[in-house]
C-alpha cells in the first residue's frame, strides 16, 4: 500500500463568525495509523477548534472562515458528508453525560448504525462486537443513566467503535474519571492504537497521557502549535504552567525561574483560621449512619471532627459516599443514626439554612448556582435569605468581592463572567453570608492544570475562613494544598492523616481507586528532606 | 433517586398488546368518552378502564402516590363544579331541587345557600365517571411501556424518524434534568432559600422561583450543544435510519385495534343518532 496518510492537515486556518480573531492558525499535521497523538494545550488554545475541524462539525455545525486542507485517508474532508466522515473519524466528546443519547447501553451504542441505515441483524452484530472488544458485553441492557462515569466512558466509546472508524478522536477524555477509571481508559486506548487505530487525543492532563507513550505530541497556545514533534522533546518547549506534567520534568524546568509567590507568601496553615485558637473543634460527626433503603447503608460508623485551621481532602472512589458525607455537613442530609454537631448545636435540630451561616458550599459547576442579573444581587441573596439587615448586606457583598479579587464587577451579569470568574463569584456568595467553613465539591472539576492551581491558591489565601474541605479525585490537590486527608470507601471513613501519613501506602491507594502521582513519589522520596509535601514547582527551590 | 423509570415487565393484560396497538386503541376510547352525557354508557368505559387497571399487575404500593394525587384533582374539581353550580348549562335547562342547604350564618347580610338539584347531581356523577376512566387509563402508560421503546412506537405510528427520536431523547433526558435541578436545589438551599417560604402574588412567587429555574435552564441550553454535536457526529438525520428494537404485530393487537376501532364508530353513530346524552334518572326528578 502507498503511503496514504489518515489525517495529513496542511496549513489549516479557522475563524468562527462570531469572532474577530483567528481561532487556529497555520496548523500542519499528519499521523500514521497505529499512532497516538497527543494534542495538549490550555482552555481557549484552539484544541477543541482543531478537533471540531477534523471531525467535520466545522464548517457543517460551526460556521466561520476555513482555509487550509485537511484529508482522512487522503480525501479532503470538506468534500465528503458527515455520513462518510464518521465513519472514518469518531469522536468521543469530553462530557459522557451529555453524549450518551440512548436510554440503555444496546441502544446508544447502536445510534449511529441506525442512522446510517444498516440492517437490523448487522447492528445487533456490531453493538455486541463493540462491547465484547472493550470487555462491557455485560452492560448490554443497562439503562445509560445510571453508569458510573467509567462505565459511560466506554459506552460512549463503544458508540463510536461500532462505526468502525479508522480514526479516533478524544477530546479530554480523562476530565470526568476518578483516577483508576483514567487509567484503565488509557489502556484501552494504547492497545486500540496498537491494533492500527490512529488516536488523537486532546488532553491538558499531559503527565497521565504520556504514561502511555504517545508517539508524538502538540502543544498549542494561543491557536498555534508552538512544539510538534516526539514525545520525547515535549518537556523542553512546553510551558509547564499551561499543562500537567510530571513531576521531575516540572521540578527541572521551575529550577531555572523565580520561585513561585506561594512559598514566599502565606502558606495554608497560617492563613485558614488565623488568629483565633488553632484546632478548636467546629464539626463534629459521632458515629453517623446514614441510608435511603433499610438494610443498604450508605454512610456508616462516621466519626470525626473539623477542626479551625483543617484544610482538609477528602477522596475516594465514586460512589463510596464522598458527597452523602458532605451533604451532612451542610445539613442537606440528616443522619438516621448518631449525632453531628455544629459549633455545639445538633444538627437534627438545625434547619439547613441556619447551617448555612457556618457551612458554605460550593457546587462543582458555578452554573448550577448563579441565577441574578448582577454579581451585587447574586452575592445578596445568601445574606438576605440569612434575614441580615439590609444594613450589612452591601458591606458583605464589597467584603466579598475584594477578596475574591472581582471589585468593579458588582454590576455585571455573573453568566457573562469567564468561568474562573464564575468559580469565585460562587466563593464570594458564599463569603458574603459569612460562612466559616467552605467546603467543595470537586473545586476544580473541568479546569486546566494553570486555573485550577491559580484558583485553589487563591482560596486558600483569602482571610475569612476558619477551615476548608473539599473532595477531589486528583490526589495532587491533597498533595499541595491539604493538610489532612480523609478516605472514604464503602459509606465510611478509611484513613483520617495528614498527607504524608495517609497517601504513603502505594497498596492502600490502589485499593481506594486512586493512582499514585509523580508529584506524590517525589514527594514521599524528599519528604525525610523537606518534612512535609510541596508542589513541584515549590520543590524546584525546596530542594537544591 | 429523584427520577426513577417506573416501568417494569409485568406481564400485564396491557403489556400484552403491541404498545402502537394500545395507544390507537386508547385514541378510541378517549374520543368514545367525550360524545356521551349518560353516566350508563360511561360506566362501560368505566368498566373497561378498570379491567386494565386490576390487571396491570402494578402494586398499589408503586402507584399509590400518583392515584392519590389524580383522586385528590379529580374530587376537588367535582365537588368545586357541584357546589358552584357552574358547567353542564348547556346540557340542561330546567333544574329539580331534591334539597335545598341553607347556611346557619349570613356573610355581610347574604345567606349562603345551596340548592342540590338532580341535574346538578347527575352532571357531577357522569363527568367524574368521565374523567376516572380516562385517568386510570393514562396512569398505566408510564408503569407498562420500556421507556426505551417511545421512539419506536411514534415512528411505528407513522411520525417521521426526526421527531420520533425525540420522543427517545426526551425520556434519555429526563432523569438528568432532574437531576440538575435537585443539585440546583441543593445548591441554593445551602444559601439558605426556602422553597417552602415562598409568599406573595403570582408575579412574587415565579420571580421567587428565578434561583432555581434560571440555573436550570441554563445548563439544559449550554448541555444542549454537546447533544447536538454528539447526534452529528454519528451522522443523525442524513437519511432513513433504522430502529434497533423492532415492534411487531400480533393477532391479539389487531383484535384490540378493531375493538377500538368499532367502539369509537358505535360511540359516533349512537350519538349521532341522539342516544347517550345527558339523563337523568326518572326517580329523582319525581
Amino acid at each position: 500500500m502507498t503511503s496514504v496518510k489518515p489525517l495529513l492537515i496542511d496549513n489549516l486556518n479557522f475563524r468562527y463568525h462570531s469572532r474577530e480573531t483567528l481561532a487556529i492558525k497555520n496548523i500542519s499535521l499528519s499521523v500514521d495509523a497505529g499512532q497516538v497523538l497527543l494534542i495538549a494545550g490550555a482552555s481557549g488554545c484552539g484544541k477543541t477548534t482543531l478537533a471540531r475541524c477534523i471531525n467535520g462539525l466545522i464548517p457543517r455545525s460551526y460556521k466561520g472562515e476555513l482555509t487550509g486542507e485537511i484529508l482522512l485517508n487522503g480525501k479532503d474532508v470538506t468534500k465528503l458528508s458527515l455520513a462518510q466522515v464518521s465513519q472514518i473519524v469518531g469522536t468521543v466528546l469530553q462530557d459522557p453525560e451529555r453524549q450518551i443519547l440512548g436510554t440503555k447501553v444496546a441502544n446508544e451504542v447502536a445510534f449511529g448504525l441506525e442512522n446510517l441505515s444498516l440492517p437490523r441483524e448487522e447492528i445487533i452484530e456490531r453493538v455486541a462486537e463493540a462491547l465484547d472488544h472493550l470487555k462491557i458485553p455485560q452492560l448490554l441492557n443497562r439503562e445509560t443513566f445510571h453508569l458510573s462515569g467509567g462505565e459511560k466512558q466506554k459506552v460512549a466509546l463503544a458508540g463510536v467503535l461500532a462505526m468502525r472508524p479508522s480514526i479516533l478522536l478524544l477530546d479530554e477524555p480523562l476530565a470526568s474519571l476518578d483516577p483508576a477509571s483514567a487509567q484503565d481508559a488509557l489502556d484501552i486506548i494504547r492497545s486500540l492504537a496498537d491494533e492500527g487505530m490512529t488516536v488523537l487525543m486532546v488532553e491538558h492532563r499531559v503527565e497521565d497521557v504520556l504514561r502511555i507513550h504517545p508517539e508524538n505530541a502538540i502543544f498549542m497556545m494561543d491557536g498555534e502549535i508552538k512544539y510538534y514533534g516526539p514525545t520525547s522533546g515535549f518537556d523542553k518547549t512546553v510551558d509547564y504552567h499551561e499543562v500537567k506534567l510530571p513531576a521531575e520534568m516540572i521540578i527541572e524546568r521551575a529550577k531555572v525561574d523565580p520561585a513561585p509567590q506561594r512559598l514566599t507568601t502565606l502558606r495554608k496553615e497560617t492563613v485558614v483560621g488565623r488568629g483565633k485558637q488553632m484546632g478548636e473543634p467546629l464539626v463534629m460527626f459521632e458515629d453517623i449512619a446514614f441510608w435511603y433503603e433499610e438494610g443498604r447503608p450508605v454512610l456508616h460508623n462516621v466519626n470525626f471532627t473539623i477542626n479551625r485551621g483543617d484544610v482538609i481532602a477528602v477522596l475516594g472512589p465514586n460512589g463510596a459516599g464522598k458527597t452523602t458525607l458532605v451533604k451532612h455537613a451542610i445539613g442537606l442530609l440528616k443522619p438516621k443514626s448518631g449525632r453531628m454537631t455544629i459549633d455545639g448545636k445538633d444538627s437534627s435540630q438545625t434547619s439547613v439554612a441556619q447551617i448555612a451561616q457556618t457551612l458554605g458550599y460550593v457546587f462543582q459547576s458555578p452554573s448550577h448556582m448563579l441565577f441574578a442579573p448582577t454579581v451585587e444581587e447574586e452575592l445578596a441573596f445568601g445574606p438576605t435569605n440569612l434575614k441580615h439587615s439590609k444594613e450589612v448586606i452591601p458591606q458583605e457583598v464589597a467584603n466579598a468581592l475584594e477578596i475574591v479579587n472581582l471589585s468593579g464587577h458588582e454590576k455585571y451579569p455573573p453568566l457573562a463572567l469567564s468561568f474562573g470568574q464564575q468559580k469565585r463569584v460562587s466563593i464570594a456568595a458564599i463569603l458574603a453570608m459569612q460562612s466559616r467553613i467552605l467546603v467543595m465539591d470537586e473545586p476544580t472539576a473541568g479546569q486546566d492544570y494553570k486555573n485550577y492551581l491559580g484558583f485553589m491558591d487563591s482560596i486558600l489565601q483569602m482571610p475569612g475562613f476558619d477551615a476548608i474541605l473539599f473532595i477531589t479525585h486528583d490526589i495532587d490537590m491533597a498533595v499541595i494544598y491539604a493538610n489532612r486527608v480523609i478516605m472514604v470507601n464503602d459509606g465510611t471513613l478509611v484513613c483520617d492523616a495528614a498527607p504524608p501519613e495517609a497517601l504513603k501506602k502505594f497498596d492502600f491507594l490502589r485499593k481506594n481507586r486512586l493512582v499514585p502521582t509523580s508529584l506524590l513519589k517525589t514527594n514521599l522520596d524528599l519528604l525525610p528532606k523537606t518534612g512535609r509535601f510541596y508542589s513541584a514547582e515549590e520543590l524546584a527551590h525546596v530542594v537544591h | 433517586m429523584l427520577v426513577a423509570w417506573r416501568y417494569k415487565q409485568r406481564n400485564s393484560l396491557l403489556q400484552s398488546f403491541d404498545p402502537r396497538a394500545w395507544i390507537i386503541f386508547f385514541s378510541c376510547f378517549l374520543a368514545g368518552t367525550v360524545v356521551f352525557w349518560d353516566f350508563r354508557y360511561l360506566l362501560f368505559f368505566f368498566a373497561i378502564a378498570l379491567l386494565f387497571v386490576f390487571t396491570s399487575r402494578i402494586p398499589w404500593k408503586d402507584m399509590s402516590r400518583a392515584w392519590l394525587f389524580i383522586i385528590g384533582f379529580i374530587l376537588f374539581f367535582s365537588v368545586l363544579t357541584f357546589f358552584t353550580g357552574r358547567g353542564g348549562m348547556e346540557l340542561y335547562t330546567t333544574e329539580h331541587t331534591l334539597t335545598k342547604l341553607v347556611a346557619t350564618f349570613q356573610i355581610f347580610g347574604w345567606t349562603p345557600t345551596l340548592n342540590i338539584t338532580a341535574e346538578k347531581t347527575m352532571y357531577a356523577v357522569s363527568m367524574l365517571i368521565r374523567v376516572f376512566s380516562i385517568a386510570s387509563m393514562t396512569i398505566l402508560i408510564p408503569y407498562s411501556f420500556n421507556p426505551a421503546h417511545y421512539g419506536i412506537i411514534f415512528r411505528g405510528l407513522g411520525l417521521p424518524d426526526k421527531v420520533a427520536y425525540g420522543m427517545d431523547l426526551t425520556m434519555r433526558f429526563i432523569p438528568t434534568f432532574g437531576r440538575d435541578f435537585s443539585l440546583t436545589m441543593d445548591a441554593q438551599k445551602a444559601r439558605g432559600y426556602e422553597i417552602e417560604k415562598l409568599g406573595g402574588g403570582l408575579f412574587a412567587q415565579v420571580r421567587k422561583l428565578a434561583p432555581l429555574i434560571v440555573p436550570v435552564t441554563i445548563h439544559a441550553i449550554a448541555g444542549s450543544e454537546d447533544i447536538i454535536d454528539a447526534m452529528d457526529l454519528r451522522a443523525f438525520g442524513v437519511g432513513p435510519r433504522t430502529w434497533l428494537e423492532k415492534l411487531t404485530y400480533r393477532k391479539r393487537d389487531y383484535m384490540l385495534i378493531g375493538f377500538g376501532v368499532v367502539i369509537l364508530l358505535v360511540s359516533v353513530a349512537l350519538s349521532l343518532l341522539g342516544f347517550g346524552k345527558f339523563w337523568v334518572p326518572a326517580f329523582l326528578i319525581g
